[in-house]
């Protein structure tokens, strides 16, 4: 579904991406974890062409992300992104935080976007505030806004860019949670993230990047139990230690 | 004290002046709104050629003296075959010269607009247009609006300019009531006085915005 094929890519003379293969199936909850700056965010952002790529293939549903003849708007309300931080629009209710896209792009009418709306603020537990503003809601409320805005537009894909990186202990769960049961629905997904507990439970796959490359990638198991590579065991050592 | 039958003697030269200050006032303000918008679109659009062209417009104009400009519309467009009425080319003057100045605030109030913003709505499908129109500006729109008003309060004061090219205002027509009564100091405090009830109001409406946003955050 996401297939990445010898892709690099450069921030001026800096190679943030290295020759990345990478091939992402339906339905598979993909796990990155690395070092901060090895090219985790950079990568997922490549997949929605936030970020260009300089070089190789990107193709996500065998479109090809970067060709001029891409649609890209018409690729990007089938992959959803949520961020660190929220991103939610200050200036709008929670409610019109998720039915603007479906109005503007999928030409809902507004009461039917209400409509699903107020479903996925149920599924991901606040339907008391669809009337609030993001600056009413706690970090935990506010980054479960934001993935009910990105469910909205019923993508194929979501990307998490350490969704629970920017929250509070206590607020962690309840994001985790949410998107436990999306991985468990068999939504595609692909989740930057330290969370060890989220990773072991939904993950198919974890990948390691490291100096903008794929250092090594298995199954949650078999990696967090016996990594092969000494930058990749040096680095769990420190989140596990901290 | 002031000598008040020195304005009502002249009230109707004062008034016919301050209704072409207001007049001009106005056009200059609405004229240079909307270069400003324009401008500051080219300069934040993703498309080099159109940002190049915006800077350029914003760094020489806002560096010329309003008066500079002013003469080139009058003095300067004859020289070509096009000789504009002294009213017209003066606000065609103000106009421009103001806009740089506008098109300043607004690009920087969309520019304050945190990037993250951007990157939701445009992952989530929306246009570059439809992002600006329905995320950014309305957020933009708060930051801008104090410094705008500003900008409109300087565009009055600056609007005497006209008087420099018989531009039929009210500076031009203090400098008439002065040169044919011999008199100075008072004619002069009574233009001032014009020109205080426009930017007066002007800058109280300002201020009580600024607090209303302000409050709204
Ligand atoms: N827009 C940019 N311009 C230049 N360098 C960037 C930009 N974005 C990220 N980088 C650099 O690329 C590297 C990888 O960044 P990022 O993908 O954000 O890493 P991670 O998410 O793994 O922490 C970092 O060194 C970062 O400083
Ligand atoms: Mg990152």
């Amino acid at each position: 579904m996401i297939r990445f094929d010898s892709v690099n890519k450069y921030f001026g003379n800096f190679h943030v991406l290295k020759n990345i293969n990478l091939e992402i199936n339906k339905g598979e909850v993909v796990v990155v974890i690395g070092p901060s700056g090895s090219g985790k965010s950079t990568l997922l952002r490549c997949i929605n062409r936030l970020e260009t790529i300089t070089d190789g293939e990107l193709t996500v549903n065998d479109l090809k992300v970067n060709d001029k003849k891409t649609d890209i708007n018409q690729l990007r309300r089938n992959i959803g992104m949520v961020f660190q931080h929220f991103h939610l629009y200050p200036h709008k209710t929670v409610l019109e935080n998720i039915t603007t896209a479906p109005i503007k792009v999928l030409k809902q009418s507004k009461e039917e976007a209400e409509k699903v709306a107020r479903s996925y603020l149920e599924k991901v537990g606040i339907p008391e505030k669809a009337n609030s503003y993001p600056a009413q809601l706690s970090g935990g409320q506010q980054q479960r806004v934001a993935i009910a805005r990105g469910l909205a537009m019923k993508p194929e894909i979501i990307l998490f860019d350490e969704p629970t990186s920017a929250l509070d202990p206590e607020m962690i769960g309840e994001v985790l949670d949410v998107m436990k049961a999306l991985a468990k629905e068999g939504m595609t997904m692909v989740v930057v993230t330290h969370e060890m507990g989220f990773a072991r439970e939904v993950a198919d796959r974890i990948i390691f990047m490291d100096q903008g490359q794929i250092l090594e990638q298995g199954k949650p198991a078999d990696f967090y139990a016996n990594p092969k590579e000494e930058r990749a065991r040096l680095f769990l050592s420190r989140i596990l230690n901290h | 004290m002031l000598d008040f039958s020195i304005l009502l003697n002249n009230l109707d030269t004062y008034l016919e002046g301050f209704k072409n200050t207001v007049l001009a006032s106005i056009i200059a303000l609405l004229g240079s709104f909307i270069i400003g918008v324009i401008v500051a679109v080219m300069r934040i659009a993703p498309i080099k050629p159109l940002n190049w062209i915006g800077s350029a417009y914003v760094e020489f104009i806002r560096n010329i003296p309003l008066l500079v400009i002013a003469f080139f519309f009058y003095y300067g467009l004859p020289a070509i075959g096009v000789t504009l009425p002294a009213f017209v080319a003066g606000t065609i003057a103000l106009a421009i010269y103001t806009a740089s100045f506008i098109a300043e605030a607004i690009r920087a109030g969309i520019q304050s607009v945190p990037k993250g913003q951007m990157e939701a709505a445009r992952s989530s499908g929306l246009t570059y247009l439809q992002t600006m129109r329905t995320i950014i500006l309305p957020q933009a729109i708060k930051i801008v609006i104090p410094p705008i008003g500003n900008q409109f309060i300087n565009l009055v004061k600056n609007s005497a300019i006209l008087g420099m090219i018989a531009g039929l205002d009210l500076m031009y027509f203090g400098d008439l009531v002065s040169s044919r009564t011999f008199v100075t100091f008072p004619v002069y405090i009574f233009v001032a006085m014009f020109y205080l009830v426009l930017t007066i109001p002007l800058s109280l409406g300002v201020g009580y915005l600024e607090r209303r946003l302000a409050r709204s955050n």
